[in-house]
Parts: structure tokens; sequence; C-alpha cells
């Protein structure tokens, strides 16, 4: 990894940057420490870790770098585009690196760097955050790094991902991009947000995307044939686990996954309905790494 | 004389990591210097949250083990034992010898007077006590083997000044350590601790953690005292907040005063636990919209304090969006919607558990000859915060947030306030609610809560008790005693299993109403040696009355507890113990049939006049009293028998001759005896 990072030049306030220029320059820099840079999992998905450039290379004993920006979607966060601070669609930057450097402080620093945030003139701060996801049956230790007061980002070192010890150990980052544009553009609201530099704002990208589907998660989403479909993804899944396919199999995890979340959003699940789904949906996925470690062998 | 100092330079460790490390090195520490009788000045450890630091001054360069005889095992004890001592001790048979002692015959080892330099001891033992510290949780990273709190990058260690080299893991330790925590590219050598410290001092960085303490304390006073401002500075943000900064500096900021309007509950949590702000309030204890924050650095152009502060605003005006929502949210047409929240498997929904509250609490509105219908209003829609948004966010406001609702849609003050109550107490430190409404809910949830539990087995263990159901059992304990309520719990508790069942939930546990009674007793056990009341004493007023008088109990052992070692105390237990060791005696020797009361026919001069005279004194005082016994009284009226008791030991000899005169006399002791234990069961209590 090169050891020299091009300073930007400071200016006397937080540095302005468009929403698609922040991830373009973290793409950029993240692809100069070496990360392959992949495009988002084609598929809904409730965070960066979901994607399996994240939960099934973080397995096994091959180094792996990567970054990319992936949309994640929290059903039960929708808010019909009236809250200023809550999507259910928002935007995640995942950087994984197995084994993590051990100047990886010093790399994410300097990655704050180019999207405008410098860690000398602002007070960053490593506040314990255990990670656990039961869906993954993941856990690990880090920090979610505060910059003054706001979380900005995860930190994490994989200890466990679909029920199997890390080794070697990766690291996580997870940006929170709309968070890190809100305080680098100093805006309130996050359809304020610019997008780019030409006046195009976050409320013309996703303003009606959030109505619409606040709409559909909490109102009209039909329930009744959502469980339905959980069930006959399961069922799926199972009978490709049965033929050892992994990737596949795995693509009907996150699928269910988020069949689940709209369910839960509906509110239609009660608290020992909950345990249960999660259950499988983590059984599936400890399949699917299991499977999918050994055909790295 | 030397110093030993130890620098451990990790990623951000988390505040109670640290503590946990700075606890256990020191006492690691000081323990292997004792163990060599290695002599030391002055022993501290410090932290940041990236340094951890352990520091030995004036202690001995080298320590002079003395000769000494070491015992092995029996010449006839089978080979392998002799093979282990040879071991243990790294000898050779040829150094053992045999001697005999009184018990046999044994081998033994000299051992000769050895020097041992400190420099030896720390290089062998240092690595072996750094991978013995228990985190509560620890990590590995990279490929590494090592497992620390957080990542490991540097050791520093020297001694006498001297770098003290020794592996461990993958990591050498050095005389020099980062000096940029951010980066980790510039190293900087130390000597001693004093350089080191005072090279931070000037950078701003301050090692020692009881001295960022007192810097935060002192300049979060001096500004809200400027301010005219009052601070309520609770001590676990305080310690949590000094062990997260290295450089403090305290700035103060504003949130918008429009949210000022909502929960001050609200506020606090969000800038306490979210955020880890101190807030304030003005001179008339009104909650304002400055708090104060400590940075972990200089806020050079401003930016620090308005980040803060728009974070706090982002946060509110959330909250302030579910309130809003919330506060009018019929309670009573939500009733319903507590069906789909499954209170515990086995147990029933939170609907199934107010409808059982709502019968419970209506049989103690009676007893404590309150409102039943507001008790039943209060049980039946006491958790409907549980399903709101703003509990949702801020789950540690249930609770307080439904007697918000509550009173924002007009219920009674005393239904409200009950509902914001009805967690308490939440410990042995914790409020106890004084109203009788709120005491009554109170009571009902968690009596319902601990039937219901210990019906399907969920019961705490020695170590486990993951739904609190001990807190639930003082919480009890804590609400008769403290409001000098007393209730036939035993009741209660039938009452409730009742409930259960005729919802159509059958108890594994058919044992529930004298498992759960002991529960209680020992709650009450555990709040009573936390008032200090002598051990048997407890037992005493235990072993005297059943659950169905835990006030009793309590009250009986406070006002014995406060005399026992006074002239009042000791006149009691000396008359008592007086009569009862010669009952005991003779009941112990003989099979003696003593009948319940004595025939003052044959009794032989006054001092068993009087005696009998006096005992039917007491027992009619004991009869005439109502329920407001004064205890302190009686305690003196028993105290008062002791001239006559005495008088009668005096001068009457209990072992007549003839058995019937003897028999009598033992009737009448234990008269007396019984009568005593009118109060509390005296033979438990020890002489002092």
């Amino acid at each position: 990894m090169p050891k020299k990072i091009k300073k930007i030049k400071k200016k006397n306030k937080p540095i302005f940057q468009s929403f698609q220029d922040t991830i373009l320059n973290l793409q950029k820099y993240w692809s100069k420490q070496g990360c392959v840079i992949v495009q988002p999992y084609d598929m809904e998905v409730g965070a960066g870790t979901f994607h399996p450039a994240t939960t099934l290379r973080s397995l096994g004993p091959k180094p792996w770098k990567v970054a990319y920006v992936q949309p994640s979607r929290r059903p039960t966060d929708g808010r019909y585009g009236d809250n200023p601070n809550r999507l259910q669609h928002y935007y995640q930057f995942q950087v994984l690196i197995k084994p993590s450097p051990k100047e990886i402080k010093k790399l994410y620093l300097n990655s704050l760097n180019v999207i405008g945030i410098s860690h000398k003139d602002h007070d960053i701060r490593f506040v314990e955050d255990d990670w656990e996801s039961p869906t993954l049956g993941a856990a690990g230790l880090g920090w979610e790094v505060w910059c003054d007061g706001m979380e900005i980002t995860q930190f994490t070192y994989f200890q466990q991902m679909a029920g199997m010890e890390c080794k070697p150990v990766s690291v996580e980052l997870t940006y929170g991009l709309e968070r890190i544009c809100m305080f680098t553009q100093q805006k309130k609201n996050v359809f304020d947000l610019l997008w780019n530099n030409e006046g195009i704002q976050y409320r013309e990208v996703f303003h009606q995307a959030e109505k619409e589907f606040s709409a559909y998660n909490f109102e009209h989403a039909n329930t009744e044939n959502l469980f339905k479909i959980f069930d006959m993804l399961e069922l799926e899944a199972k009978s490709l686990i049965e033929k050892k396919i992994s990737l596949p199999a795995y693509d009907q995890c996150l699928k269910a996954s988020h069949v689940f979340n709209i369910l839960d959003a509906r509110g239609v699940i009660s608290v020992a309905q909950r345990a249960e789904y999660i259950g499988k949906i983590r059984d599936i996925t400890k399949s699917v790494a299991e499977i999918w470690v050994n055909s790295q062998k | 004389m030397a110093e030993f100092f130890l620098e451990l330079f990790s990623e951000e460790i988390p505040p109670n990591l640290q503590k946990n490390a700075r606890v256990f090195f020191l006492e690691n520490f000081q323990k292997l210097f004792e163990e060599k009788n290695l002599k030391f000045k002055k022993s501290a450890t410090y932290s940041t949250p990236n340094r951890l630091i352990v520091l030995f001054e004036g202690i001995g360069k080298e320590v002079r083990e003395k000769s000494e005889e070491i015992k092995g095992p029996n010449i006839n004890a089978p080979e392998k034992a002799l093979d282990g001592f040879l071991r243990s001790n790294k000898i050779t048979k040829n150094e053992v010898y045999k001697k005999k002692i009184e018990k046999g015959e044994f081998y033994f080892f000299k051992k000769s007077e050895k020097i041992i330099k400190t420099l030896d001891l720390l290089e062998k033992n240092v690595p072996l006590i750094l991978d013995k510290i228990p985190w509560k949780k620890s990590m590995k990273w990279g490929d590494f083997e090592m497992e620390w709190g957080r990542p490991l990058k540097s050791i520093l260690c020297v001694f006498d000044n001297k770098s003290l080299p020794f592996k461990f893991y993958h990591l050498e330790s050095s005389n020099n350590t980062f000096i940029d925590k951010e980066f980790e590219e510039k190293r900087r050598t130390f000597k001693n601790f004093k350089n080191y410290q005072s090279y931070f001092k000037k950078i701003g960085i301050i090692i020692d953690q009881n001295s960022r303490k007192k810097l935060i304390e002192n300049a979060l006073h001096k500004i809200s005292k400027r301010k005219n401002l009052k601070l309520d500075i609770s001590n676990k943000l305080l310690s949590e907040v000094v062990d997260l900064v290295e450089q403090p500096n305290i700035l103060s900021c504003k949130f918008d005063q429009k949210f000022l309007e909502i929960p001050k509950e609200i506020l606090i949590v969000t800038m306490q636990y979210h955020q880890k702000y101190f807030h304030t309030f003005d001179q008339k204890d009104n909650i304002t919209n400055e708090f104060f924050i400590v940075a972990n650095s200089k806020d050079t152009k401003g930016f620090i304090k308005l980040g803060n502060e728009r974070v706090v605003d982002a946060r509110l005006n959330d909250a302030r969006f579910f309130w809003e929502k919330n506060k009018s949210q019929n309670l009573i047409k939500q009733i319903s919607k507590l069906k789909s929240i499954n209170y515990f498997q086995g147990l029933g929904s939170y609907f199934d558990k107010v409808q059982r509250m709502r019968k419970l609490g209506a049989m103690i509105s009676d007893k404590m000859l309150i409102s039943k219908d507001k008790v039943e209003l209060s049980t039946s829609i006491c958790k409907i915060d549980l399903i709101s948004d703003i509990v949702n966010e801020f789950p540690e406001l249930q609770g307080i947030m439904g007697g918000y609702f509550a009173n924002s849609q007009g219920f009674d003050k005393d239904i409200s306030l009950s509902i914001s109550e009805h967690y308490l107490p939440t410990g042995i430190d914790s409020r106890v609610p004084r109203k009788p409404y709120s005491v009554a809910l109170a009571l009902t949830d968690k009596m319902d809560t601990l039937v219901g539990f210990f019906g399907i087995n969920q019961k705490p263990t020695s170590s486990k008790d993951p739904y609190a159901l001990r807190r639930s059992a003082l919480g009890i304990i804590r609400l008769l005693l403290e409001n000098k309520k007393e209730f036939k719990i035993s009741d209660l508790i039938n009452f409730s299993i009742s409930l259960y069942k005729n919802q159509g939930f059958e108890f594994k546990n058919k044992n529930v109403q004298n498992e759960l009674s002991l529960f209680l007793i020992d709650r009450l056990k555990f709040y009573m040696k936390e008032k200090n009341i002598r051990h048997d004493i407890i037992d005493a007023s235990i072993n005297s009355f059943s659950i169905d008088h835990i006030s009793k109990m309590f009250d009986k052992a406070l006002a014995l507890n406060k005399v026992i070692i006074k002239d009042v105390g000791n006149d009691i237990i000396a008359s008592y113990k007086r009569a009862s060791n010669i009952l005991d005696n003779e009941l112990r020797n003989k099979e003696l049939d003593l009948s319940n009361s004595t025939d003052p026919a044959i009794f032989k001069n006054d001092y068993e006049k009087n005696l009998y005279k006096k005992v039917r004194e007491l027992r009619k005082y004991f009869t005439n009293i109502n329920k407001d016994e004064d205890y302190q009284v009686t305690l003196e009226n028993l105290a008062g028998a002791k001239a006559t008791i005495a008088e009668f030991f005096d001068n009457v000899i209990v072992n007549d001759q003839d058995q019937s005169i003897k028999k009598n006399r033992l009737e009448l002791l234990q008269m007396l005896c019984k009568t005593f234990d009118n109060y509390i069961n005296f033979s438990n209590i020890e002489s002092t």
C-alpha cells in the first residue's frame, strides 16, 4: 500500500463535497489502497455487510480487499419523506480488508480527509461498539466513530461470521454517506443535500421513492403473499444447499431477509415469531457459508 | 532503588475495560513483588484510551531469597510423588535427603540462598501477567494469535532507566512508544515515567485519569457557576467521559430553545446517555438548553461546538416528532394493540398481562382502601407506551412516557403518576413510590411478573437473573416496608396464580406459593443486611413470622437491633438466656412433660409469686396492644422485668428436691420465655 496520501488543502469550514463526489472520492481513495472496487449487490439488502463480497469473503484464509457503495433498505425506518434524518433507503460505503492491516486507523483517518473531514479540525472519537448481527450469525468488536458527536462510521473487527470464527480477522468500515454529507454540506435535512455540483438535490432523486416505499412497507405490502414468499424462498434455499450451490442459495437468503423486514414493518410479526424467522435466516446463512468455505479450498 | 515502568499502547480501549485493566495490573504486579519480598515505595496504574500504564517506584534491584529446608513427600509415598517434588523444585534426586520428623520419615531438600535480580524476575513475569488479563470482551486482529481489548500495537518497558526487552506474541517490548495515536508514525524513547508524563503534559495529554477527572469536574463547576447554572453530574457519566478523552476540553453548547417543550427526561437521556454530555438546570431547577461537552481536543475553528450542537438538534427533532405524534394517540383505544406484543412465551401477550393486573390491582386497592376504578384504569393503560415510537427510540423511558401520555390526555394525576412510577424501585438505591396509587400499581406489576416467571420455572440461578426477578422481589419488599404497608402476600400470590390459570396458562411449577415466598424472604434478608441489622436478629425475626408479616418482621428486627447493645437489649437477652438456659438443660436431660401453665397454689415464696405476676402483666400487655404496637415500648417493658427475674434467680433454686415444685418452677420459666417470644423468637439471638 502506498504510504503517502496526498493531503488536501484545509479551508476554514468543513469542506463541501457533493454526495456523488463523496462516493467517487472514497472509491478513488480505496482503489489506491489496493481495494477491488465492486458495484452494489443487485438485490435488496439491509446493510453493506450483507453483500457477499463482505459476508462470504470475510471467511476463510485468502486475503481480500474490497470497497463498494451499497444502497441499503430498512423498511421500518421509512418516514414517508417527512423526517429530515430518516430514510428507508440510504447509502453505505463499505470497505472490507482481510487480514486487517496494522495501519488501518491511519488509512481510515486519511480517507476522511479526502471527503472533507480533517481529523485535526474535528473531534474524532472511537466510541465502543460491539457489533452483532443475529441474522448473519456474526459478531465483531470495534467502535462507532464520532465526528464532533455524530456517528459517521462503524469500524469493526469481525470475530465471527455465519457462526464461524474469522481467521484471519477482517476489518470492516461502514461509512454512513448521507450523515457524512449532511455534516460536510452543513445541511439539517437529508433531502437538501446536493447530489452533484449542478444543483440537483437528494430530494429530486429520492423523495418520491421514500414516500411511496413507506406507504408500501407500512400499508400496502400484501402480508399473506409475503409470508408465502418467505416460505418458498426458504425451501428454495434449502434445496440449493442440498445441491451444495452456495451463491444462489445465499441470494435466496437475502431475499427472505428483505421479505422478513417488510413483514416486520407491517407489524405482523410477534416477538416470538421474530426470533423464529431470524433463526431460519441464520441457519440458512450458516449452511451457505460452510459450503462456500469448502468450495474455496 | 529503581523504577519499573510499563506502557501498553493500543487502539482505543473502552472505558470499562480500561478500568478493569488498571485494577488487574496493579493487583497482579503488587502480588508478584510481595510474593518475592520485593519492597517498593509507590505503585500506580494509569490509562488513556490508547495507553495503559503500570508504574512501580523505589523498587529494589535485587532480592535475597533466604536458604530454607523444603519438605517433600513421605519416603514410603509412591515414586511419582518424589518425581513431582523434584520437577517442581527443578532438582535431581542427588540433591534430596531423608529426615525423620514427628509424622514419619520424609524427603527434604535444602534450598540455598539465592539472589534474584528484579530485572530477571520482571523479564520472566511481565509477559505472563499480560497474558493473564481477563478482558470482559477481547478480540483478535490481523492474522495474529494475541487477544487484547482492542489491537495492542506497542509495548514500552523500562526498568532502572533501561529498556527491558521481552517478547509477547508478535510484539517485542522496547523503551519507546508511539506519540501520535492517530497515525502511529512517530516514536519516542523514554527513560522513566517522569519524562514520559511531562512530555505528554507538554503536548496537552494528561496521562493520570485522576487528574483528568479533577480537571473536568472543576472546569464544569467553574463554567456553570459563571453562567449561573446548576449541574447534576452523574458519576457514571463522569467516569466514563474521563476514560474517553486524553486532552479534555470543556465546551459550552446550546440546543434550540423550542425543544424545552418536550419532556425533560427525553432531553436528559439524549444528552447524557446518547451523547455523553452534561445537562444543566437554572436556579429554579428547570432544565435549560445549555449543556457542556468534553471534547478530546482544542476547538480551534469552532467546528466541534457547532457539530455537537447540530447533532443534538437533529436527535431532539426526531424525538419531538415522535412525542408530538404519540402524546395524542388515545391510550384506551390502543389497549387491544397490546395483543400483538408477546410478554413472554407461556405467559401470554401484554394484553393478557394487563388483564391479570387489572384484577390483581383491584384486590390490592381493596386492601389499601383506595379507589378500585382508578387502579383498574391505571393497570389497563400502564403498558401502552411500549408500543409508542418514543419508547421504541428511548427504551429507558418506558413508564415515564406512559405517565406523560396519560397526563396530556387528561387522566387523573394519581393515575398518570402511578404509570410513570410503576417500574420503581429499580434497585437498592432507587427511589420508592410513595403515593398509594403508585404503590398499588408497582406492586401489582411486580407480583404478576414474579408469579408468572416462577410458574414457568424461569427462576434466577445463583449467577444468572436475566429477567431481573431479584430486582422485582426487592421492589416488593421496599414498596411494603418503606410505605409501612402490610399485605397478606400469600393471598396475593394465590390470587395471581389463579388469574394465570383462568387465562388458560398451565404452570409447570406447582410449588409457586412456597418458592416465591422463600424468594421474597431471601430479598427481605438482603434488605435487612443492607440496613446493618445483625444476622441473628434477622434470623430470629424471619423464623418468628410468616410471609404475611413482612413489615412486622422488619420493624421488630430494626427496633431490637437499635437497642441490642444498649441496656434495654442487654437486660432482655440476659434475663431470657438465664431462664432459657435452665429450661434447655432440664429439657435436654430428662423426659419432662411441661404444661403451658403453672400452679400458683404451690408457690413457696414471694419471688415466685412476683415473677408470676410479672409474666401475667406482660401477657396482658401483649393481648392488649393493637395494631399500632410501639416496638420500642414493648422492648422497654420486657427489659423492665429484669429486676423481678433477677430476684427470682438469686433466691429461688429451680432444681428443687420435690419434683412437683421443680416442674412447677420450670413451667413458670417456660411461660416467661414464651411471653418474651411474643415479640420475636429470642432463642435465636446470641448473647453479647
